[in-house]
């Protein structure tokens, strides 16, 4: 889609394969919304585990979701890498994810049933696997390697670690395995998910699409083409560290180091851009980067000094505001231009252009929800009023509900056009 | 031949792609696309080739990527090249 340095578009899946994550992901999202609210009104009491049910929700329903269908659009197109029947593949991969994650979600909640686990386990572990598989194998035959698809290994790879991690844990949830490594692998699962998986991939994406999309200078080399690399290495370093019982401050905080300056270059890399007006997704950007400097600046005085519970809160909320702005820039990147370049290949006439299908105007409302949303719950997190976690969770509600409006107008539009108007003969 | 100038060099993308497929398809045989940018559109040849387009592609030594592009398969586009 995006690659004018020598790769294809003619690779790029159906539009219905992108758009069925990417709409699932909304939904999950709105489904936390929704569960945010009752739980806000306390009409959640008998669930177990909200928290964890709450994280899985987002870091699966959500940013899983999206990250799929992302992956499925660009590898082709970023990295060269041919997905062979890439809608049947999206079917299964979606089906099996969704239940499992359903699954997985319920036995957070009920606890008493270890045949869920092990079912979440196994449709989750081979919804994705079979997913990621085939990603993975293709990228590694790569001879020519770009800064991105070198990224995307170590991030797919990171991906590939959690899932294994994840397994093991809701095996041991289930009772079929031993917990006797449930801390450590429990730490490893979250560090590979969010350092690794999540930050690795916007990283490896970033390096190809802030130059392309907005005409910016050039990342340093030697941070388009080893940062991935150190990051990965510090993770791997990490997980021995954790294993053998060593103390992991010092290679937390040299990875936040790290997270922190490619955030720098970065704002500065858009602050250098030849454009001098900025629609919505340079400004989600923008926060973006700001949010991981912040979300990093915490945790990287976490290794030096206690900080008290409501900063470290801080610190997860700033990273998950870093993560959903980087998805709902690419969000309002991707499917305009999709939706308008299927039409327009297959010779329709009259596709819509791009700011008919969703309109600049409509993105930066979404911008400014977000920005709401990401302030009212940080205050709530230090002032614990009922009215503040209600308002707080009626802003996500709305966040990803106006999100999915445009998906499904955008679904609604490309329909239409493909009925109502005439092919174009070239 | 008339000339269709597009200097797409800072436009941010998918602009140089939305404006010449535009122009593409509203082209004659006596018109050519002339486009100059900083990467090579590859997914914008691939279209114009699938579509019956014959086009030349010229990196100059600024690494500015020269692309001209007509529907006139008589023509040789290379003498067209304004380097």
């Amino acid at each position: 889609m995006f690659n004018q340095g020598g790769l294809s578009l003619e690779q790029a899946p159906p539009i219905s394969v992108v758009l069925r994550f990417f709409v699932t992901a909304s939904i999950f999202g709105v489904l936390l919304g929704l569960f945010l609210v009752a739980d806000s009104l306390d009409l959640t009491a008998s669930i177990n585990n909200k928290q964890v049910i709450i994280t899985h929700v987002l870091a699966l329903g959500v940013m899983a979701s999206f990250m799929l269908g992302a992956l499925f659009q660009m590898l082709p197109v970023i990295a060269g890498v041919v997905i062979k029947m890439p809608t049947k593949k999206a079917i299964i991969v979606h089906l099996l994810f969704v239940v499992g994650l359903l699954i997985q979600l319920y036995a957070f909640a009920d606890t008493s049933t270890s045949l869920l686990y092990f079912l979440a386990s196994a449709y989750l572990g081979i919804g994705l696997l079979y997913a990621l598989y085939p990603m993975l194998k293709e990228l590694i035959k790569i001879k020519d390697h770009s800064s991105s698809s070198k990224g995307m290994i170590f991030a797919l790879g990171s991906f590939v670690l959690v899932i294994f991690l994840g397994i093991y844990l809701l095996l041991m949830l289930g009772g079929y395995v031993d917990g006797t490594l449930f801390i450590q692998v429990k730490e490893l699962h979250y560090s590979f998910a969010l350092f690794g998986w999540l930050s690795l991939l916007i990283v490896s994406v970033s390096f190809q699409v802030i130059e392309m999309f907005y005409i910016t200078p050039k990342y340093p080399i030697w941070m388009s083409k080893y940062l991935t690399l150190k990051i990965f290495v510090l993770l791997l370093v990490k997980s021995i560290a954790i294993f053998m019982g060593f103390e992991t401050e010092l290679i937390t905080a040299f990875l936040a180091l790290l997270f922190m300056t490619y955030a720098g270059i970065t704002i500065h890399r858009l602050y250098y851009r030849k454009r001098p007006t900025s629609d919505a997704t340079v400004w989600f950007w923008r926060l973006g980067m700001g949010l991981l400097i912040l979300s990093m600046f915490i945790t990287l005085v976490d290794t030096i000094i206690d900080i008290n519970f409501e900063i470290k809160m801080l610190s997860y909320l700033t990273f998950i505001g870093f993560a959903l702005s980087i998805v709902f820039a690419m969000t309002y990147k991707i499917v305009p231009f999709l939706t308008w370049f299927h039409l327009s290949n297959q010779g329709y006439m009259e596709a819509p252009m791009m700011h008919d299908i969703i309109h600049p105007k409509k993105a930066k409302i979404q911008f400014y929800i977000h920005v709401a949303m990401l302030t009212v719950l940080a205050i709530s997190l230090f002032f614990n009023y009922f009215i503040l976690n209600l308002l707080s969770a009626i802003l996500v509600l709305v966040s990803f509900g106006w999100l999915l409006y445009h998906l499904i107008y955008a679904m609604k539009k490309y329909h239409y056009t493909q009925k109502h108007t005439k092919k174009f003969e070239w | 031949m008339n000339k269709i100038f597009l200097d797409a060099r800072e436009m941010e993308h998918p602009e140089p792609l939305q404006i010449s497929l535009s122009h593409l398809q509203s082209m004659s045989k006596e018109q050519y696309l002339y486009m100059i940018n900083v990467r090579k559109p590859i997914p914008l040849l691939e279209i114009a080739k699938e579509k019956g387009f014959i086009y030349f592609t010229y990196q100059d030594s600024r690494e500015i990527w020269h692309i001209l592009i007509s529907k006139n398969s008589e023509i040789v586009l290379e003498e067209l090249l304004d380097v």
